[in-house]
């Protein structure tokens, strides 16, 4: 049974906790440092309230992992996760980071308590905003002017909170309605600081033996939400991928608006159309919900096969249901393209994908996580090739697929649990990316109850690889 | 020969005018007042006569270029901003006067920018005294009273350091400096806030 706020509330950490012996001086000292940045207001707001709950979520799901672990193991993880959820509960960067997790744990909601996920949710969507004041000077010091000259028009309140900014309705001068996306001044700066802070934190794991797979992976996330600070680098990104779409596919990404936007403003064109839980509450038909379905899945598809591209924030926050049908995909901020070597290892999944073979499997996973014959691997191997196949089975078996399935998706999340718990992290660096993505596509087809079949739509897709595929039969 | 007054102010324009492009062609460490000087025309000494020293010449400059400020601020189409929200505009407008100084303001910080101080010259008084007059107009519009000398000088050491950061700010932009000057001023209007100052006495509102 999922736990109640107050329940949650009461598992975390006291307000001074005391501070393991495992951490060096330096590390307590940092996380009391008062970083000048940020709306300190509003940031303690989101610090105190949704980030707790974030945090004693989390905690609270943790305790779970070790209910049958030796009380000496439960001890040690307790006193690490406390120390973790308060070095979180002082970081500055929480309106990136916080939401940025609860977007991912909204996604879970039979996991997680309905009055979190609607937390959560505030989180995606109510942020309190920057005063116009100095949104003005952002604008000005961005664009070289005030908004009011900049735009036709310009309004004063934000329509949306974006992760590192908020997101407020215009008109250019000639005529087009418009999205302009606000960075938070200095929230770029403040998460590499934290980050910083945050690696300090994982410094007593430095001795393990997958140490050097973790820092790596810690790297991959710190350099990717890097990156998503830099909207230049986003709209590059979106004017790479709107062409990869036509008119009648239904499928819309917003054209960007380059003259209007730098690294900390965005202009896009503005899509109508209503978040996930808004669109359910329509009562939407199941042709209707699967209709959406096949359009997310074919994007996702598209991006990937054709445009090497992984677009990894699957949240529901980043797809707009419009009116006459068609599915608006915003935010591409954090996307992991494929180098070679990482394409090389797409096309081995695609194998598997494909013909649902477990030797396909196994030899997919063996390469993605260098995992050997040692019978000392077996269990990882085993338990790697058991989420590979709930990942794949959708695809291989072919015909309708109810992503709907409670039970399935359980499955997936349990396997995923238990990774976890387990500690096998030795994999490539943008796995946890990968992991997030897969777990936030299902999570999103599971919310939307839809029955559909992927493999045709695979098939049409995947041919934009360009991969000989004729051995795999 | 006489001077007259008007001779003077034309004179002290013309090293104001001269010593502006020296800074901005050369960099205020690099241009002498023996330079300005020079190029104004006057004898070296004579220039003291206007300004006892280079970092006078500066103060005027900075002084001069907000001197407007507060009243362009009145005339300004009122908006339906919070006390911390127009503080922020005030401040920020300011800001944008200040742009060609931003690099030199740390020079100022020993004299006419020291918070503690109360009576410097060349105009910086004004400048203190006109800024610290249009906050605690703001205040009392917004309902806050009449500040207290006490809350007007930790708004003026909260305003000189930001100035002091802004001077340095390397950040793109100086976008750090807006992320400070909103959480300088929300912690500042927090404080006046949990102070709760009494009505003030002066009905007619004079400021």
């Amino acid at each position: 049974m999922p736990p109640t706020i107050e329940e949650l509330m009461r598992a975390l950490p006291d307000e001074e906790p005391r501070e393991p012996a495992t951490l060096g001086e330096p590390l307590p000292v940092a996380s009391r440092r008062q970083v000048p940045v940020g709306r300190w207001r509003r940031l303690r707001l989101l610090s105190t309230l949704q980030a707790k709950i974030g945090a004693a979520y989390l905690f609270y799901w943790v305790r779970g992992w070790f209910k049958k672990a030796e009380h000496r193991e439960r001890l040690l993880a307790e006193t690490h996760w406390q120390t973790a959820a308060s070095l979180f509960d002082s970081m500055s960067y929480l309106r990136g980071a916080v939401m940025k997790v609860g977007q991912t744990l909204a996604n879970f909601p039979d996991i997680v308590p309905q009055a979190f996920v609607e937390t959560l949710e505030r989180l995606h969507y109510e942020a309190p905003p920057m005063h116009w004041a100095l949104l003005r000077e952002m604008v000005h010091n961005e664009l070289g002017d005030d908004p009011e000259n900049v735009f036709a028009s310009f309004d004063k309140q934000a329509f949306a909170a974006a992760s590192l900014g908020q997101v407020h309705g215009a008109r250019l001068k000639t005529g087009e309605e418009v999205a302009v996306k606000i960075q938070y001044p200095g929230i770029a700066r403040t998460i590499r600081e934290d980050f910083r802070n945050f690696f300090l934190f994982l410094l007593p794991g430095r001795l393990s033996k997958d140490w050097e797979y973790t820092k790596n992976q810690f790297d991959d996330l710190r350099r990717r939400l890097d990156q998503e600070t830099d909207y230049v680098v986003e709209a590059a990104t979106l004017a790479k991928v709107r062409p990869l779409f036509r008119d009648d596919e239904g499928i819309v990404i917003p054209r960007v608006y380059p003259q209007y936007s730098t690294t900390r403003i965005l202009t896009m064109e503005r899509l109508g159309g209503v978040h996930l839980d808004a669109y359910l509450a329509r009562n939407p038909s199941q042709e209707e919900r699967n209709e959406f379905a096949r359009k997310m899945i074919r994007a996702w598809y598209r991006m990937f096969y054709a445009g090497r591209l992984l677009y990894s924030d699957l949240h529901p926050g980043n797809f707009l249901f419009m009116e006459d049908g068609r599915l608006g995909v915003i935010d591409f901020g954090f996307m992991l393209p494929f180098d070679d070597e990482l394409w090389e290892l797409m096309r081995l999944m695609d194998r598997a994908f494909t013909t649902g073979r477990r030797e396909d499997r196994i030899a997919a996973v063996k390469a993605w996580s260098w995992i050997s014959d040692d019978p000392a691997e077996a269990d990882f191997l085993r338990l790697t090739e058991e989420f590979a196949d709930w990942e794949m089975r959708a695809r291989y078996c072919g015909g309708p697929f109810d992503f709907g399935d409670e039970a399935d998706f359980r499955q997936g999340i349990d396997l995923f649990s238990e990774m976890l718990r387990k500690r096998y992290n030795k994999s490539r660096a943008c796995t946890p990316v990968i992991a997030r993505q897969h777990m936030g596509w299902r999570a999103l087809l599971y919310r939307l109850k839809a029955r559909v079949e992927i493999r045709p739509l695979a098939e049409e897709e995947v041919k934009a690889a360009g991969w000989d595929r004729s051995d795999y039969a | 020969m006489r001077v007259t007054a008007e001779a003077k102010a034309e004179t002290r324009q013309r090293i104001l005018e001269t010593a502006r492009q020296l800074f901005a062609a050369s960099g205020y460490e690099a241009s002498t007042t023996r330079e300005i000087a020079d190029a104004v025309g006057i004898a070296h000494g004579t220039l003291f006569n206007y300004f006892p020293n280079k970092e006078a010449v500066l103060a005027t400059l900075v002084a001069d270029a907000t001197a407007g400020l507060h009243i362009d601020f009145d005339r300004r189409s009122p908006e339906e901003g919070s006390f911390e929200e127009e503080l922020f505009a005030f401040v920020a407008a300011g800001l944008r006067k200040l742009k060609p100084w931003r690099k030199q303001l740390s020079v100022l910080l020993e004299t006419v920018l020291n918070p503690l101080t109360t009576a410097a010259a060349d105009g910086s008084e004004s400048m203190r005294l006109w800024h610290l007059e249009t906050v605690a107009r703001l205040a009392k519009h917004h309902g806050l009273g009449d500040l207290p000398p006490v809350s007007l000088q930790l708004y003026w050491t909260l305003y000189i350091g930001l100035l002091l950061f802004w001077s340095q700010d390397g950040s793109p932009r100086q976008e750090d400096t807006l992320a400070l000057l909103d959480s300088s001023l929300a912690m500042f209007t927090g404080w006046l806030q949990s102070e709760k100052p009494s009505p003030s006495p002066n009905k007619k509102g004079r400021v």
